[in-house]
């Protein structure tokens, strides 16, 4: 699978970058590009690339008038007299729109299954509470020996607690949300000023899937899933920070 | 033509002026219980992404009128068929019907001249088709960057754009992708890896 899978780096470079990419590919792929000088480079380009594109051509709300001229032809419901063509209308215009796609079997494999929305809701309007507390965190230590005990007794399994602090994205604590009425454990980690939730959620029988990223309200979102755990990471840093901090949360061995 | 003609269902894109007065689409439906159910329905679904929709539409027709036209033309249909045909992945659904419009809306237009091009570049009613601005002809600015970026990635072909608009400006998941352009996965990698790679070249080149 290997060598079928890497003849192309040059088209697995984006889907790398693009968080497409599951685990176990993603890891391979690192490995790959630690050793490859030119496509480390390609790498570079392509990010570059993004952070212009992302600096010019950020996200827009439609304009103002058209936004009103749309509400006005959906929104008003004045009685009007009935004509039978309009049911064949109305019918013809419902067949118009067609929407069904599958994905090609052969890349489709190695590609991260859709996160679901409930749990990426729970987690953004966590993150975003715990931002408007008086404290983000139930737990406040920058010592992983501190904070992992601590979710001990109060849930089944203890979440998987790394120390980023030397890639600058120190350790503050942890707290408790919840994800489908079941208490789930959340890593805080600071990166500049910025807070990042890292929320674990047991995902039984999942297997595993690589970082896939969305934003919803002004917030950057990843999700993967690693033996068996859905790991939310929800922040307002940049994706891109947010894309190292997950690559950087699922290399580092816990026990370091 | 002072209304749309809606027996004419094949008469997609009247002018914008007869579009503002257009009727309100909600009065041709029969039962009004129904019809507050699709506008509670277009409220959650559709009208949190007409910004993306508009982005689309521009990036494919390279005009702004004509990118308002097709959004509110897509949300037209996206309204009409919001009971039967919204799924799980509504941005999805809806940048389907916005490319389906926008293409549609460039059929009709062929040959003819634009109003206004892009978001960076400067008006030209002589510019051709989807050009966001004569490099020549611009001043050296601040966003002369901006402007380069935009060049480059309006002279991509059609299905190389519309797929580096949707991942980079709108960030779908390549699958999302694959939904709207109606292809498979593989397409939108390699389409998505071709066009990035033609447009980090052109900019390499106007900074070099």
């Amino acid at each position: 699978m290997t060598d079928a899978l890497y003849r192309d780096k040059s088209i697995l470079v984006h889907a790398y970058l693009d968080g497409e990419l599951d685990s176990a590919n993603t890891l391979a792929f690192e490995e790959q590009m630690s050793s490859d000088r030119e496509l480390a480079a390609e790498c570079e380009r392509i990010k570059a690339y993004q952070d212009l594109v992302r600096k010019h051509f950020p996200r827009t709300e439609a304009p103002a008038g058209l936004r009103v001229r749309i509400d006005a032809q959906v929104g008003a419901s004045r009685p009007t007299v009935q004509h039978s063509w309009r049911d064949s209308w109305r019918a013809l215009a419902a067949s118009i729109v067609v929407t069904a796609v599958l994905a090609s079997g052969a890349t489709s494999f190695i590609l991260s299954p859709e996160p679901t929305d409930t749990a990426r809701d729970a987690v953004v309007a966590a993150h975003i509470r715990s931002l408007m507390a008086p404290n983000p965190i139930d737990i406040a230590s920058s010592d992983k020996h501190t904070v992992k005990p601590w979710f001990n007794g109060k849930i089944p399994d203890a979440p998987r607690v790394v120390d980023l602090a030397p890639a600058s994205f120190p350790l503050v604590g942890g707290r408790l949300d919840v994800v489908a009425h079941t208490a789930v454990p959340t890593l805080v980690y600071r990166h500049a000023k910025h807070l990042i939730s890292l929320t674990a959620v047991p995902a039984p029988g999942r297997s595993d899937s690589g970082a896939a990223s969305q934003s919803t309200g002004g917030y950057n979102i990843l999700n993967w899933t690693n033996d068996g755990i859905t790991y939310w990471a929800v922040s307002d840093v940049q994706s891109s920070d947010l894309s190292t901090f997950a690559r950087l949360f699922r290399v580092t061995p816990a026990d370091r | 033509m002072s209304v749309i003609d809606i027996r004419r269902p094949d008469l997609m894109f009247p002018d914008v002026a007869d579009k503002v007065h257009a009727p309100p689409i909600a009065e041709q439906s029969r039962d009004s219980s129904k019809t507050g159910d699709d506008k509670r329905s277009f409220v959650q679904l559709v009208r949190p992404h007409l910004g993306d929709a508009h982005s689309l539409a521009r990036w494919i027709t390279g005009d702004r009128s004509g990118a308002e036209e097709v959004v509110q033309e897509a949300s037209s249909r996206a309204f009409r068929a919001i009971r039967t045909a919204a799924g799980a992945r509504p941005r999805a659904w809806l940048l389907t019907i916005v490319r389906d419009c926008a293409y549609t809306w460039l059929q009709k237009h062929q040959g003819k001249p634009l109003t206004r091009s892009g978001f960076h570049g400067v008006e030209d009613k002589q510019s051709g088709r989807a050009r966001a601005c004569n490099p020549s002809d611009t001043t050296i600015t601040a966003s002369s960057e901006a402007r380069h970026l935009e060049a480059a990635i309006f002279a991509l072909p059609a299905p190389f754009r519309e797929t580096l608009v949707l991942r980079d400006m709108l960030g779908l998941s390549y699958s999302e992708i694959a939904e709207v352009t109606d292809g498979p996965i593989g397409i939108v990698m390699s389409r998505l890896a071709d066009a990035r790679g033609r447009v980090i070249r052109t900019i390499g080149r106007k900074s070099s």
